[in-house]
């Protein structure tokens, strides 16, 4: 019995080193291919940024400045325009009034 | 006056017959407080469910089935129907009733493997795959089961039953289940309710070992930062491990197919509609069924005896021994690691199975020194890698003794 409890842990102990293997090794696939794929956009973008002139820049800003300011101002006058209205008691449209009432047990 | 007297004789017959089947009556025959003693546990039990919240979700329902089964006269579970470790099925047939029939998903070994397609939906191994080391605490928290399956042996029990109490060292429910139902299914009932009681006190029994075992220093160290994991080797990870262990251990391979299959659900992000229904719908219905047919095996007769009071015992020294491990297997990692990559210790316990219970312990225990150490995602890792050598442990016994 003593033999089959060690036997039973050296497999199970056994199989996971050999997961563990196997895992390193994906990982290091997987870490080398985003690292080169890290290093291929980061190359791109600095392509870019010499594409882009200056004056192209400064149009976009302006832009979305342009488009920020123009949402911000019709949101602020939707929120001003909108008033909380109270309406005082009328038996016109009350519902208790409206309603059948139930019948009261005696 | 005749026929009165025959009217009150009918009447008298009838009450008679009454009180012969009504149950009350089997509590004052020969070994009657048995029945009593059992209906008392179940109400603890339920109690423990209801009030202390105690792994209500499966407790609740073994209480429940534990409570049928002890109602003398009810008959809901008809153990003989399942004698000799095999299914009558003409008896079946003939005189099965609900219970029985739920009790064959347990018996035929469906219900612990679709509650494993569940976890595996649910459970996240982004940070084993970010840790790989993680595999090595997961292993050595099953030294557990196998020292138990020893005690197990010195105590007396056959080498079958050894195996069930040891698995409950692995802090897995469904194993325990599975590997039960296999080697020794008269020991179900008492073995279920110690996986899932020791299971629910992970926070009490853990952190005295924890503490016990490490020194102020290691429980303040700091682990450095898990890389990220990408989508595509979580979508790969499932299918190399059931492809691996299955062809290593086939007797493994229902109870890793099936958590690898639900993790591959949920991570291929193709199939979401499946992966809501087997992380909800299928578990809560299989958590019924699984939950009131394993409390029916708790009968009188094969609960109320020493036996049981052996598993239990066996089943916190499994389970501590597996805690144990774990933390002393970091321990000795961490005398041949550099200073900047240091493990832990805490995060060893978390080698037992019961995920994320056993995570949280890690994690809470290692505030209580520095508030500012967050333990919780590398000792997932660790979590994780328990269910998975748990399993593999499960395969492993199935092999030897099945």
């Amino acid at each position: 019995m003593l033999l089959t409890a060690l036997v039973g842990f050296l497999i199970v102990f056994a199989v996971l080193v050999l997961l563990i293997f196997v895992m390193k090794a994906m990982g290091w696939v997987f870490t080398r291919e985003h690292k080169a794929k890290v290093a291929a956009s980061a190359q791109t973008a600095h392509a870019h940024d010499h594409a882009i002139s200056d004056q192209e820049l400064a149009a976009a800003i302006i832009t979305a400045l342009k488009l920020y300011k123009s949402d911000l101002h019709d949101r602020e006058s939707e929120t001003l325009t909108i008033n909380r209205i109270t309406r005082a008691y009328s038996p016109w449209n009350s519902k208790i009034h409206g309603l059948t009432q139930l019948p009261e047990r005696k | 006056m005749s026929a009165l007297l025959q009217s009150s004789n009918f009447i008298v017959e009838s009450l008679g017959k009454f009180v012969e089947t009504a149950g009350f009556t089997a509590f004052f025959a020969e070994g009657g407080y048995k029945y009593l003693i059992m209906i008392a546990v179940a109400c603890f039990l339920l109690w423990l469910a209801i009030k202390k919240q105690f792994e209500p979700l499966l407790l609740l329902p073994i209480a429940f089935g534990m409570l049928l089964t002890n109602l003398p006269g009810a008959e809901m579970f008809h153990s003989d129907l399942f004698a000799g470790g095999k299914v009558h099925w003409l008896e079946l047939y003939q005189k099965g009733g609900l219970i029985d029939y739920l009790y064959l998903g347990v018996k035929l070994g469906i219900y612990p493997c679709l509650i494993f397609v569940g976890v595996g939906s649910m459970t996240d191994f982004g940070p084993l795959i970010a840790n790989p080391k993680s595999f090595l605490l997961g292993a050595a928290a099953q030294i557990g089961i196998f020292a138990t399956f020893l005690g197990a042996y010195a105590l007396g029990f056959s080498p079958n039953e050894c195996g069930s109490i040891g698995i409950i060292g692995g802090a897995d429910g469904p194993t325990s289940i599975f590997l039960t139902a296999k080697l020794a299914p008269e020991l179900l009932g008492p073995i279920a309710i110690a996986a899932y009681s020791y299971m629910a006190l992970v926070p009490v029994i853990q952190p005295p070992i924890m503490k016990a075992l490490t020194t102020e220093k290691e429980r303040k160290i700091r682990m450095s930062q898990l890389r990220q994991v990408s989508k595509t080797e979580k979508i790969i990870f499932p299918v190399v491990i059931t492809i691996i262990i299955s062809l290593l251990l086939p007797s493994a391979a229902p109870l890793v197919g099936c958590l690898m299959l639900g993790n591959l659900m949920k991570e291929c992000g193709v199939v979401d509609r499946l992966s809501k229904t087997v992380q909800n719908e299928l578990m809560n219905i299989v958590v019924i069924f699984l939950g009131i047919s394993v409390g029916a095996t708790a009968t009188a007769e094969s609960f109320l005896n020493f036996q049981t009071l052996f598993i239990l015992a066996l089943g916190i020294i499994a389970f501590s021994c597996g805690s144990a491990g774990g933390v002393l297997l970091a321990k000795l990692m961490n005398l041949f690691v550099p200073e900047g990559k240091k493990i832990n210790p805490l995060i060893g316990s978390a080698g037992v199975s019961a995920v994320p219970m056993a995570a949280r312990v890690s994690q809470t225990v290692g505030q209580q020194y520095d508030k500012s150490n967050f333990l919780l995602m590398h000792a997932m890792g660790p979590n994780v890698a328990g269910v998975v050598g748990s399993a593999v442990a499960a395969g492993i016994l199935l092999a030897f003794l099945g």
